[in-house]
């Protein structure tokens, strides 16, 4: 009934006005995509050359350590994502509802500001906070006398995923903070006013109402944290380049160095092909998890 | 009838502080270390400068080439933001008024787009661009950030236009416009408030945005302040200072306009984390 108004322009012409955008969404977007399914196909130095290996790249890509090691590194900065931006975010979110916490309106102000800054930015300031001589972060553990703690913390193997993921967790707690407030905001207060009355105290109140109250809103935030993770590539390309050795590539990183610095563009596109694959299934799950639970 | 004495709450609020003060005490360290000389920053990393001096910036712009970099990122994020939100005014409007063949593919297809990790395309999108020989042109990053801004905005967009009653559609009819004249001289100044939402939103994504201004350019001259500022890292590993100063003409910007900005930033990333 609505679609018979008079004020509907003709079908035609309704696409005529989605076509730019459309056609550039097309042409970054979705031609790529079936370009990397095809290329992924063929060995191809990016010369004039295609050799067409069928399934080839793919065998390797699911015997390539190095993928697999830069896949778990990614999990590892999503699980660390989830229970540090998503758990801290959580509990300052809690606190900044209490009326005895001061300055709320400048906590959430500035817990937000690194979120807004180029993650090249946040990787080059926690190089400088981590180097070895000029450092903020051993210059401060002298300061204290906590020598022994000193690191090379980017450059040590054992310890650089810990170091990594440090900065991107610290960037986006602000943004997980916001949301939860926000959703907070709309949990009627009658509820936490039948709390009192029953003798709910301050932190029975968060646990039986707030955190129940907020699960569509983590569920939310869990499946952003995998989609944001799966993407991280600047913050790494600019602390570490993936290294020491291949100990914190990630996989945006290993298609890089596949594609750009080897120039197997095939076997880069089968990479990517990867990438994408594992982000869609952990998402998926994500999903499937969070809808059992209803 | 909280569980906190009065000790207690004072012990929490300081610890509120601390963490809240981490989270800018890297960037006030960057900008006030960025005036001071090698030397003074290498004597204690921690102190004010003793003297405030811009030789940092002086040579980060002589030298380093930043006013080129600073432009170019203007420029392609300017000219990003307008097609994005001309283009997704345009879709959103379609698809919040009207039913049409296609609509809901075209719907997921930009949701889509908000799910998988945009830099598993940097590979395809090179070969495509380099095949097509659009590689290191003046527009080269203008079409990946239009994309990738696309499907947020028109999300944003679409659950606002929704709301706007069809009946100053209506009206508009009744007084002669056509479709473009009610979208961009009717509805459009109506939906202002998520308008500059998303222009800041878009900005500050374009002026931050790195591997594909990476990939795609290898003109020095076309390069934007990220790309920028690895070169600069590069060339003076050792001094910290100069490149501080070139690290706080990046976020200058950035900062003026959170500061200036910040509900409607903040209101945004909400809407856009509760829709996708």
């Amino acid at each position: 009934m609505r679609a018979k108004s008079a004020v509907r322009p003709s079908n035609k012409k309704i696409y005529l006005y989605l076509l730019p955008g459309l056609a550039i969404y097309t042409f970054v977007v979705l031609i790529p995509l079936f370009m990397a399914l095809r290329y992924s196909f063929y060995k191809w130095s990016g010369g004039p050359n295609l050799q067409f290996i069928g399934l080839d790249n793919f065998v390797t890509l699911m015997q390539d350590k190095v993928f697999w090691i830069s896949f778990s590194n990614n999990l590892y900065i999503i699980v660390m994502s989830i229970i540090g931006q998503i758990g801290i975010a959580f509990l300052i979110s809690v606190l900044l509802t209490r009326s005895w916490v001061k300055w709320r309106q400048f906590h959430r102000t500035v817990i937000f500001i690194p979120n807004v800054l180029a993650a090249v930015i946040i990787g080059f300031l926690w190089s400088m906070v981590y180097n070895q001589d000029y450092g903020l972060l051993n210059y401060l553990l002298k300061t204290v006398g906590l020598e022994s703690w000193i690191s090379p913390w980017l450059d040590d193997p054992n310890i650089v995923m810990a170091s990594v993921t440090v900065p991107i967790v610290w960037q986006f707690i602000g943004f997980y903070l916001i949301i939860f407030m926000s959703a907070m905001q709309n949990i009627s207060e009658e509820l936490y006013e039948a709390a009192k009355i029953d003798g709910a105290s301050g932190w029975k109140q968060t646990w039986y109402i707030t955190l129940p109250m907020l699960k569509g809103t983590i569920k939310v935030a869990i499946m952003l944290c995998i989609a944001g993770n799966m993407k991280i590539f600047d913050h790494i390309y600019v602390m570490t380049g993936g290294g020491p050795g291949y100990s914190s590539t990630v996989m945006s990183q290993y298609a890089y160095d596949v594609s750009f610095d080897r120039f197997e563009l095939g076997y880069g596109s089968a990479v990517s092909i990867g990438m994408l694959i594992l982000s869609l299934i952990l998402i998926l799950i994500s999903q499937l998890i969070g809808r059992r639970e209803n | 009838m909280s569980v906190f004495s009065s000790l207690g709450k004072a012990f929490v609020n300081g610890l509120l502080l601390i963490f809240s003060l981490s989270a800018i005490f890297p960037i006030v360290w960057m900008i006030y270390s960025s005036f001071k000389t090698q030397q003074e920053f290498t004597l204690n990393i921690l102190a004010l400068p003793e003297k405030w001096n811009f030789s940092n910036y002086v040579e980060a712009f002589k030298v380093g080439n930043l006013h080129q970099y600073f432009f170019n990122s203007v420029y392609n994020s300017v000219i990003s933001v307008v097609l994005i939100i001309l283009l997704g005014f345009v879709i959103a409007y379609m698809i919040a008024r009207f039913d049409f063949p296609g609509k809901r593919t075209i719907y997921i297809l930009f949701l889509f787009g908000m799910l998988i990790p945009i830099h598993g395309l940097l590979v395809p999108v090179f070969i495509e661009f380099r095949n097509l020989g659009l590689l290191n042109q003046p527009i080269t990053l203008i079409m990946p950030y239009v994309a990738f801004g696309l499907p947020i905005v028109i999300f944003l967009f679409e659950s606002y236009i929704k709301q706007i009653p069809r009946e100053i559609d209506e009206a508009a009819i009744m007084d002669g416009c056509n479709t473009f004249q009610i979208i961009f001289r009717v509805v459009f100044p109506v939906a202002t408030p998520v308008i500059s939402t998303a222009i800041i939103l878009s900005f500050l994504t374009a002026w931050n945005e790195f591997p594909f201004a990476l990939v795609l350019i290898q003109n020095a001259e076309l390069r934007t302040l990220p790309v920028g500022l690895t070169n600069f890292n590069g060339q003076y590993t050792v001094n910290y200072p100069q490149m501080m100063a070139a690290m706080s003409v990046t976020v200058l910007p950035v900062l003026v306009i959170y500061l200036a900005f910040y509900k409607k930033i903040i209101q945004g990333m909400t809407a856009g984390a509760v829709k996708g």
